[in-house]
Protein backbone atom coordinates (compact mmCIF):
# COMPACT_ATOMS: atom_id res chain seq x y z
CA UNK A 1 0.00 0.00 0.00
CA UNK A 2 2.61 2.15 0.78
CA UNK A 3 6.27 1.63 0.79
CA UNK A 4 9.11 4.42 2.04
CA UNK A 5 12.84 3.92 0.68
CA UNK A 6 15.83 5.33 1.72
CA UNK A 7 14.07 8.56 3.11
CA UNK A 8 15.94 11.29 4.64
CA UNK A 9 14.78 14.41 6.12
CA UNK A 10 16.85 17.42 7.10
CA UNK A 11 15.55 20.82 8.97
CA UNK A 12 19.08 23.13 7.87
CA UNK A 13 21.65 21.26 8.88
CA UNK A 14 19.76 19.14 11.70
CA UNK A 15 18.92 15.76 10.28
CA UNK A 16 15.82 14.37 11.70
CA UNK A 17 15.47 11.43 9.34
CA UNK A 18 18.39 8.82 8.65
CA UNK A 19 17.87 6.33 5.66
CA UNK A 20 14.32 5.16 6.68
CA UNK A 21 12.75 2.13 4.83
CA UNK A 22 9.59 0.58 5.32
CA UNK A 23 6.71 -0.90 4.20
CA UNK A 24 2.91 -0.78 5.36
CA UNK A 25 0.51 -3.39 3.27
CA UNK A 26 -3.09 -3.53 2.89
CA UNK A 27 -5.02 -3.43 6.14
CA UNK A 28 -1.63 -3.77 8.50
CA UNK A 29 -2.08 -1.54 11.68
CA UNK A 30 1.42 -0.08 12.36
CA UNK A 31 2.23 1.80 15.68
CA UNK A 32 5.63 3.80 15.34
CA UNK A 33 6.61 4.69 18.93
CA UNK A 34 9.61 6.04 20.25
CA UNK A 35 11.50 9.16 22.41
CA UNK A 36 9.90 12.33 21.59
CA UNK A 37 12.52 14.37 19.14
CA UNK A 38 13.18 10.85 17.84
CA UNK A 39 11.51 11.82 14.44
CA UNK A 40 8.34 10.12 14.11
CA UNK A 41 5.90 12.55 13.64
CA UNK A 42 8.50 14.22 10.87
CA UNK A 43 8.36 10.43 9.53
CA UNK A 44 4.69 10.33 9.76
CA UNK A 45 4.12 13.56 8.07
CA UNK A 46 6.27 12.71 5.35
CA UNK A 47 3.78 9.98 4.18
CA UNK A 48 1.56 12.29 2.46
CA UNK A 49 4.19 15.34 1.83
CA UNK A 50 3.47 17.41 4.61
CA UNK A 51 7.22 17.71 5.16
CA UNK A 52 8.97 17.54 2.25
CA UNK A 53 11.46 14.88 2.18
CA UNK A 54 15.26 15.76 2.00
CA UNK A 55 15.84 12.69 -0.15
CA UNK A 56 14.07 9.36 -0.68
CA UNK A 57 11.16 7.51 -2.38
CA UNK A 58 7.56 7.77 -1.12
CA UNK A 59 5.48 5.74 -3.07
CA UNK A 60 1.56 5.15 -2.47
CA UNK A 61 0.03 2.02 -4.93
CA UNK A 62 3.63 2.61 -6.43
CA UNK A 63 2.71 6.05 -8.15
CA UNK A 64 5.68 8.44 -6.43
CA UNK A 65 4.66 11.12 -4.21
CA UNK A 66 7.83 13.08 -4.51
CA UNK A 67 6.78 13.64 -7.88
CA UNK A 68 4.95 16.68 -9.03
CA UNK A 69 2.45 18.75 -7.36
CA UNK A 70 -1.19 17.43 -8.91
CA UNK A 71 -0.29 14.28 -8.08
CA UNK A 72 0.29 15.02 -4.51
CA UNK A 73 -3.06 16.38 -4.38
CA UNK A 74 -4.60 13.46 -5.75
CA UNK A 75 -2.34 10.97 -4.03
CA UNK A 76 -3.74 12.59 -0.84
CA UNK A 77 -7.56 12.31 -1.33
CA UNK A 78 -6.72 8.63 -0.12
CA UNK A 79 -4.90 9.06 2.98
CA UNK A 80 -6.28 10.09 5.90
CA UNK A 81 -5.23 12.14 8.69
CA UNK A 82 -5.77 12.73 12.59
CA UNK A 83 -3.52 15.78 13.92
CA UNK A 84 -2.20 15.89 17.76
CA UNK A 85 -4.74 19.36 18.07
CA UNK A 86 -7.75 18.38 15.99
CA UNK A 87 -7.46 21.18 13.57
CA UNK A 88 -11.32 21.29 13.01
CA UNK A 89 -12.33 23.90 10.95
CA UNK A 90 -13.48 26.46 13.88
CA UNK A 91 -15.54 28.79 11.17
CA UNK A 92 -18.03 25.39 10.44
CA UNK A 93 -20.67 23.38 11.98
CA UNK A 94 -19.40 19.76 12.87
CA UNK A 95 -21.46 18.25 9.51
CA UNK A 96 -20.08 21.36 7.48
CA UNK A 97 -16.55 19.98 8.36
CA UNK A 98 -16.90 16.31 7.48
CA UNK A 99 -18.82 17.33 3.83
CA UNK A 100 -17.03 20.44 2.70
CA UNK A 101 -13.69 18.17 1.25
CA UNK A 102 -16.00 15.40 -0.42
CA UNK A 103 -17.95 18.19 -1.89
CA UNK A 104 -15.55 20.37 -3.37
CA UNK A 105 -12.30 17.85 -3.77
CA UNK A 106 -14.86 15.03 -5.16
CA UNK A 107 -17.45 17.16 -6.07
CA UNK A 108 -20.17 15.20 -4.59
CA UNK A 109 -23.79 16.27 -4.08
CA UNK A 110 -24.69 18.17 -0.87
CA UNK A 111 -27.58 15.83 -0.11
CA UNK A 112 -25.00 12.84 -0.86
CA UNK A 113 -22.38 14.11 1.24
CA UNK A 114 -24.68 14.90 4.39
CA UNK A 115 -25.95 11.29 4.15
CA UNK A 116 -22.46 9.69 4.56
CA UNK A 117 -21.18 12.50 7.00
CA UNK A 118 -24.50 11.42 9.36
CA UNK A 119 -23.51 7.54 8.94
CA UNK A 120 -19.96 8.87 10.12
CA UNK A 121 -20.54 10.82 12.80
CA UNK A 122 -23.24 7.71 13.97
CA UNK A 123 -19.63 5.85 13.92
CA UNK A 124 -17.71 7.96 16.30
CA UNK A 125 -21.11 7.92 18.33
CA UNK A 126 -21.91 12.03 17.92
CA UNK A 127 -25.15 12.19 15.73
CA UNK A 128 -26.45 14.52 18.18
CA UNK A 129 -23.38 17.14 17.16
CA UNK A 130 -24.02 17.56 13.56
CA UNK A 131 -25.19 21.25 14.39
CA UNK A 132 -22.64 22.17 16.93
CA UNK A 133 -19.34 24.44 16.23
CA UNK A 134 -16.07 22.91 17.40
CA UNK A 135 -15.76 24.95 20.09
CA UNK A 136 -18.41 23.78 21.60
CA UNK A 137 -16.79 20.19 21.93
CA UNK A 138 -14.79 18.47 24.37
CA UNK A 139 -11.33 17.16 23.40
CA UNK A 140 -12.32 14.11 22.72
CA UNK A 141 -15.66 14.78 20.93
CA UNK A 142 -12.98 17.07 18.78
CA UNK A 143 -11.13 14.26 18.29
CA UNK A 144 -13.66 11.61 16.99
CA UNK A 145 -14.89 14.08 14.43
CA UNK A 146 -11.78 14.79 13.06
CA UNK A 147 -11.77 11.28 12.48
CA UNK A 148 -14.66 11.53 10.92
CA UNK A 149 -13.89 14.61 8.69
CA UNK A 150 -10.91 11.83 7.36
CA UNK A 151 -13.24 9.25 6.65
CA UNK A 152 -15.64 10.97 5.06
CA UNK A 153 -12.97 11.20 1.66
CA UNK A 154 -13.12 7.33 2.24
CA UNK A 155 -9.29 7.14 2.16
CA UNK A 156 -7.39 4.03 1.87
CA UNK A 157 -4.72 4.97 4.44
CA UNK A 158 -5.29 6.89 7.49
CA UNK A 159 -2.41 8.59 9.35
CA UNK A 160 -2.68 9.64 13.60
CA UNK A 161 -0.42 11.92 14.84
CA UNK A 162 -0.44 11.38 18.58
CA UNK A 163 -4.10 11.28 18.41
CA UNK A 164 -4.21 11.03 22.15
CA UNK A 165 -1.54 13.26 23.30
CA UNK A 166 -3.71 16.23 23.87
CA UNK A 167 -6.43 14.93 25.82
CA UNK A 168 -7.71 14.95 29.42
CA UNK A 169 -7.44 11.68 30.31
CA UNK A 170 -10.63 10.65 31.17
CA UNK A 171 -10.86 11.23 27.45
CA UNK A 172 -8.22 8.98 25.53
CA UNK A 173 -10.35 5.39 25.98
CA UNK A 174 -13.38 7.22 23.90
CA UNK A 175 -10.79 8.17 20.51
CA UNK A 176 -8.67 4.74 21.30
CA UNK A 177 -11.66 3.04 21.02
CA UNK A 178 -12.94 4.54 17.89
CA UNK A 179 -9.58 3.28 16.65
CA UNK A 180 -9.84 -0.07 17.39
CA UNK A 181 -13.19 -0.41 15.97
CA UNK A 182 -11.47 1.31 12.65
CA UNK A 183 -8.76 -1.50 12.57
CA UNK A 184 -11.02 -3.61 12.97
CA UNK A 185 -13.00 -2.95 9.82
CA UNK A 186 -9.92 -3.66 8.28
CA UNK A 187 -8.90 0.16 7.61
CA UNK A 188 -4.32 0.28 6.65
CA UNK A 189 -3.47 2.39 9.78
CA UNK A 190 -0.23 4.36 10.96
CA UNK A 191 -0.17 5.57 14.52
CA UNK A 192 2.41 7.76 15.98
CA UNK A 193 1.33 6.95 19.36
CA UNK A 194 2.37 7.12 23.26
CA UNK A 195 0.10 4.93 23.90
CA UNK A 196 1.82 1.66 24.40
CA UNK A 197 -1.39 -0.48 25.46
CA UNK A 198 -2.82 0.44 22.18
CA UNK A 199 -0.03 -0.41 20.55
CA UNK A 200 0.76 -3.63 21.86
CA UNK A 201 -2.90 -4.38 21.36
CA UNK A 202 -4.24 -3.50 18.35
CA UNK A 203 -1.10 -3.03 16.46
CA UNK A 204 -0.33 -5.73 13.76
CA UNK A 205 3.30 -4.59 13.78
CA UNK A 206 5.76 -1.92 15.94
CA UNK A 207 8.49 0.54 14.28
CA UNK A 208 10.52 2.04 16.99
CA UNK A 209 12.57 4.83 15.69
CA UNK A 210 15.52 6.71 17.72
CA UNK A 211 17.47 9.68 17.04
CA UNK A 212 15.81 9.71 13.36
CA UNK A 213 16.53 6.20 12.55
CA UNK A 214 14.12 3.49 12.38
CA UNK A 215 16.40 0.99 15.08
CA UNK A 216 14.01 -2.02 15.75
CA UNK A 217 10.50 -3.27 14.03
CA UNK A 218 8.75 -6.33 14.90
CA UNK A 219 5.72 -7.77 16.29
CA UNK A 220 3.99 -6.06 19.44
CA UNK A 221 4.69 -8.96 21.42
CA UNK A 222 7.82 -9.91 20.69
CA UNK A 223 8.49 -6.14 20.86
CA UNK A 224 7.63 -5.47 23.57
CA UNK A 225 8.53 -8.78 26.20
CA UNK A 226 11.90 -8.90 24.27
CA UNK A 227 13.15 -6.21 22.33
CA UNK A 228 16.33 -6.91 20.11
CA UNK A 229 17.72 -3.51 20.55
CA UNK A 230 19.65 -1.91 23.74
CA UNK A 231 17.98 0.92 22.74
CA UNK A 232 14.35 0.04 22.29
CA UNK A 233 15.07 -1.90 25.93
CA UNK A 234 16.10 1.21 27.31
CA UNK A 235 13.41 3.17 25.90
CA UNK A 236 10.53 0.38 27.46
CA UNK A 237 11.87 0.77 30.16
CA UNK A 238 11.09 3.85 31.17
CA UNK A 239 8.00 4.21 29.42
CA UNK A 240 6.14 0.76 30.78
CA UNK B 1 -18.84 84.44 21.20
CA UNK B 2 -20.99 85.16 17.57
CA UNK B 3 -22.41 81.64 16.46
CA UNK B 4 -25.24 82.21 14.27
CA UNK B 5 -26.36 79.09 12.61
CA UNK B 6 -29.62 80.72 11.29
CA UNK B 7 -27.91 82.52 7.76
CA UNK B 8 -26.96 78.48 7.22
CA UNK B 9 -30.40 77.17 6.61
CA UNK B 10 -30.91 77.59 2.89
CA UNK B 11 -27.18 75.71 2.56
CA UNK B 12 -28.16 72.57 4.00
CA UNK B 13 -29.67 71.25 1.67
CA UNK B 14 -26.59 71.32 -0.64
CA UNK B 15 -24.61 70.51 2.16
CA UNK B 16 -26.63 67.43 2.84
CA UNK B 17 -26.38 66.42 -1.23
CA UNK B 18 -22.35 66.26 0.12
CA UNK B 19 -22.93 62.98 2.39
CA UNK B 20 -23.55 60.86 -1.04
CA UNK B 21 -21.38 62.62 -3.05
CA UNK B 22 -18.96 61.66 0.06
CA UNK B 23 -20.78 58.17 0.17
CA UNK B 24 -20.33 57.25 -3.60
CA UNK B 25 -16.71 57.17 -3.51
CA UNK B 26 -15.44 56.59 -0.76
CA UNK B 27 -17.57 53.07 -1.00
CA UNK B 28 -16.31 52.47 -4.19
CA UNK B 29 -12.35 52.83 -3.00
CA UNK B 30 -13.03 50.56 -0.16
CA UNK B 31 -14.26 47.82 -2.57
CA UNK B 32 -11.34 48.78 -4.46
CA UNK B 33 -8.94 49.38 -1.78
CA UNK B 34 -10.21 45.32 -0.52
CA UNK B 35 -10.06 43.58 -3.64
CA UNK B 36 -6.34 44.86 -4.06
CA UNK B 37 -5.54 44.76 -0.57
CA UNK B 38 -6.65 41.00 -0.78
CA UNK B 39 -4.29 40.31 -4.07
CA UNK B 40 -1.58 41.86 -2.87
CA UNK B 41 -1.60 40.09 0.49
CA UNK B 42 -1.91 36.60 -1.13
CA UNK B 43 0.67 37.62 -3.43
CA UNK B 44 2.85 38.62 -0.31
CA UNK B 45 1.92 35.33 1.57
CA UNK B 46 2.83 33.15 -1.75
CA UNK B 47 5.81 31.19 -3.36
CA UNK B 48 6.34 33.27 -6.41
CA UNK B 49 9.05 35.72 -5.62
CA UNK B 50 8.62 38.50 -8.59
CA UNK B 51 5.02 39.22 -6.97
CA UNK B 52 5.99 39.06 -3.85
CA UNK B 53 8.35 41.98 -4.56
CA UNK B 54 5.83 43.46 -6.82
CA UNK B 55 3.60 43.59 -4.19
CA UNK B 56 6.48 44.71 -1.29
CA UNK B 57 7.25 47.67 -3.58
CA UNK B 58 3.61 48.52 -4.26
CA UNK B 59 3.38 48.67 -0.53
CA UNK B 60 6.50 50.68 0.12
CA UNK B 61 5.61 53.41 -2.66
CA UNK B 62 1.92 53.94 -1.26
CA UNK B 63 2.74 53.81 2.45
CA UNK B 64 5.61 55.96 2.08
CA UNK B 65 4.21 58.81 0.24
CA UNK B 66 1.76 61.13 1.26
CA UNK B 67 -2.04 60.58 0.08
CA UNK B 68 -2.32 64.00 -1.51
CA UNK B 69 0.32 63.63 -2.85
CA UNK B 70 -0.70 60.79 -4.46
CA UNK B 71 -4.40 62.17 -5.58
CA UNK B 72 -2.20 65.42 -6.96
CA UNK B 73 -0.14 63.49 -9.10
CA UNK B 74 -3.15 61.31 -10.38
CA UNK B 75 -5.27 64.28 -10.78
CA UNK B 76 -2.36 66.33 -12.96
CA UNK B 77 -0.03 63.81 -14.59
CA UNK B 78 -2.82 62.01 -16.15
CA UNK B 79 -4.28 64.73 -18.38
CA UNK B 80 -0.65 66.01 -19.25
CA UNK B 81 0.74 62.61 -19.69
CA UNK B 82 -1.76 61.05 -21.85
CA UNK B 83 -4.34 64.08 -23.03
CA UNK B 84 -7.29 61.79 -20.78
CA UNK B 85 -8.80 63.94 -18.99
CA UNK B 86 -9.70 62.65 -16.23
CA UNK B 87 -12.54 63.70 -13.66
CA UNK B 88 -11.73 64.67 -10.09
CA UNK B 89 -14.21 61.15 -9.01
CA UNK B 90 -12.32 59.32 -11.14
CA UNK B 91 -9.08 60.28 -9.56
CA UNK B 92 -10.00 60.20 -5.68
CA UNK B 93 -11.06 56.36 -6.19
CA UNK B 94 -7.93 55.67 -7.89
CA UNK B 95 -6.05 57.74 -5.10
CA UNK B 96 -7.84 56.35 -2.48
CA UNK B 97 -8.29 52.68 -3.83
CA UNK B 98 -4.68 52.15 -4.69
CA UNK B 99 -3.44 54.09 -1.45
CA UNK B 100 -5.71 51.91 1.25
CA UNK B 101 -4.94 48.51 -0.48
CA UNK B 102 -1.27 49.22 0.79
CA UNK B 103 -2.46 49.09 4.10
CA UNK B 104 -5.43 46.39 3.66
CA UNK B 105 -2.83 44.37 2.34
CA UNK B 106 -0.53 44.27 5.36
CA UNK B 107 -3.50 43.58 7.66
CA UNK B 108 -4.84 41.24 5.67
CA UNK B 109 -1.21 39.77 5.18
CA UNK B 110 -0.91 39.40 9.46
CA UNK B 111 -4.85 38.40 9.31
CA UNK B 112 -3.60 34.91 7.42
CA UNK B 113 -0.36 34.15 8.89
CA UNK B 114 -2.29 34.51 12.52
CA UNK B 115 -4.63 31.81 11.31
CA UNK B 116 -2.76 28.26 13.13
CA UNK B 117 -0.66 26.22 10.32
CA UNK B 118 -2.43 23.34 11.35
CA UNK B 119 -5.61 24.95 9.63
CA UNK B 120 -3.58 25.03 6.69
CA UNK B 121 -2.16 21.11 6.67
CA UNK B 122 -5.71 19.60 7.81
CA UNK B 123 -6.96 21.48 4.59
CA UNK B 124 -3.64 20.25 2.51
CA UNK B 125 -4.07 16.43 3.93
CA UNK B 126 -8.04 16.27 2.74
CA UNK B 127 -6.61 17.09 -1.13
CA UNK B 128 -8.12 20.77 -0.98
CA UNK B 129 -6.49 23.03 -3.65
CA UNK B 130 -5.16 26.22 -2.86
CA UNK B 131 -7.56 28.66 -4.10
CA UNK B 132 -10.57 26.55 -2.17
CA UNK B 133 -8.80 26.39 0.85
CA UNK B 134 -7.41 30.30 0.66
CA UNK B 135 -11.28 30.95 0.01
CA UNK B 136 -13.21 28.75 2.77
CA UNK B 137 -10.60 28.26 5.32
CA UNK B 138 -8.27 30.29 5.74
CA UNK B 139 -9.70 33.57 4.40
CA UNK B 140 -13.00 33.58 6.51
CA UNK B 141 -10.88 32.78 9.82
CA UNK B 142 -8.26 35.58 8.93
CA UNK B 143 -11.29 38.41 8.48
CA UNK B 144 -12.74 37.16 12.09
CA UNK B 145 -9.20 38.40 13.34
CA UNK B 146 -8.51 41.56 11.37
CA UNK B 147 -12.56 42.73 11.56
CA UNK B 148 -11.38 45.46 14.34
CA UNK B 149 -8.11 46.64 12.11
CA UNK B 150 -10.37 46.41 9.21
CA UNK B 151 -12.41 48.97 10.66
CA UNK B 152 -10.01 51.11 11.44
CA UNK B 153 -9.10 51.72 7.80
CA UNK B 154 -12.31 52.48 6.60
CA UNK B 155 -12.61 54.92 9.28
CA UNK B 156 -9.79 56.42 8.43
CA UNK B 157 -10.93 56.38 4.54
CA UNK B 158 -13.67 57.97 5.32
CA UNK B 159 -12.87 60.93 7.11
CA UNK B 160 -9.64 61.20 4.94
CA UNK B 161 -11.48 61.44 2.27
CA UNK B 162 -12.26 65.24 2.94
CA UNK B 163 -9.21 65.78 1.09
CA UNK B 164 -10.09 65.21 -2.27
CA UNK B 165 -11.57 69.04 -1.64
CA UNK B 166 -8.44 70.17 -2.84
CA UNK B 167 -9.16 68.93 -6.23
CA UNK B 168 -12.38 70.29 -6.39
CA UNK B 169 -14.69 67.46 -6.09
CA UNK B 170 -17.60 68.81 -4.14
CA UNK B 171 -17.76 66.65 -1.42
CA UNK B 172 -18.62 67.45 2.00
CA UNK B 173 -15.74 69.07 3.19
CA UNK B 174 -15.72 71.37 -0.56
CA UNK B 175 -18.98 72.38 0.41
CA UNK B 176 -18.38 73.78 3.67
CA UNK B 177 -15.98 75.65 2.29
CA UNK B 178 -18.40 76.86 -0.55
CA UNK B 179 -20.69 77.78 1.57
CA UNK B 180 -18.21 79.69 3.99
CA UNK B 181 -16.98 81.87 1.80
CA UNK B 182 -20.34 82.68 0.61
CA UNK B 183 -21.35 83.63 4.06
CA UNK B 184 -18.16 84.69 5.27
CA UNK B 185 -18.82 82.84 7.89
CA UNK B 186 -16.76 79.75 8.36
CA UNK B 187 -16.93 78.13 11.78
CA UNK B 188 -20.99 77.15 11.58
CA UNK B 189 -20.75 75.43 8.42
CA UNK B 190 -17.41 73.85 9.51
CA UNK B 191 -19.14 72.19 12.54
CA UNK B 192 -21.51 71.19 10.68
CA UNK B 193 -19.83 68.63 8.15
CA UNK B 194 -17.92 67.82 11.19
CA UNK B 195 -20.70 66.77 12.87
CA UNK B 196 -21.63 64.69 9.51
CA UNK B 197 -18.22 63.28 9.30
CA UNK B 198 -18.85 61.76 12.83
CA UNK B 199 -22.11 60.30 12.20
CA UNK B 200 -20.71 58.45 9.12
CA UNK B 201 -18.01 56.76 11.41
CA UNK B 202 -20.72 56.28 14.13
CA UNK B 203 -22.91 54.34 11.35
CA UNK B 204 -19.51 52.75 10.03
CA UNK B 205 -18.74 51.45 13.75
CA UNK B 206 -21.98 50.27 14.03
CA UNK B 207 -21.93 48.27 10.76
CA UNK B 208 -18.68 47.18 11.73
CA UNK B 209 -19.90 45.52 15.82
CA UNK B 210 -23.02 43.46 13.61
CA UNK B 211 -20.31 42.16 11.81
CA UNK B 212 -18.66 40.96 14.40
CA UNK B 213 -21.00 40.08 16.43
CA UNK B 214 -22.04 37.87 13.29
CA UNK B 215 -18.65 36.08 12.88
CA UNK B 216 -18.31 35.65 16.41
CA UNK B 217 -21.20 33.25 16.09
CA UNK B 218 -18.88 30.02 15.96
CA UNK B 219 -17.42 30.57 19.43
Amino acid sequence: MIKVEHLYKKFGTNEVLTDISAEIKKGEVVSIIGPSGSGKSTFLRCLNMLEIPTSGKVLVNGRDLTGPKKEIENIRQQIGMVFQHFHLFPHMTVLDNLTYAPMKVKGLKKAVAEEKARTLLQRVGLSDKEKAYPSSLSGGQKQRVAIARALAMEPELMLFDEPTSALDPEMVKEVLDVMKDLAKSGMTMAVVTHEMGFAREVADRVLFLDHGALVEEGQPQEFFTSPKTERARDFLEKVL
Amino acid sequence: MNLDFSQMVPYIPFILEGIWVTLKFVIVAIILGSILGTILALFKIGSIKPLRWFADAYTSIFRGTPLILQLMIIYYSIPQLTGYDISPFLSAILAFGLNSSAYISEIIRAGIQAVDKGQMEAAQALGIPYRAMMKDIILPQALKNILPALMNEFITLTKESAIVSTIGYLDLMRRAQVVGSDLFRNFEPLLFVGLIYWCLVMGLTVIGRMFERRLKQSD
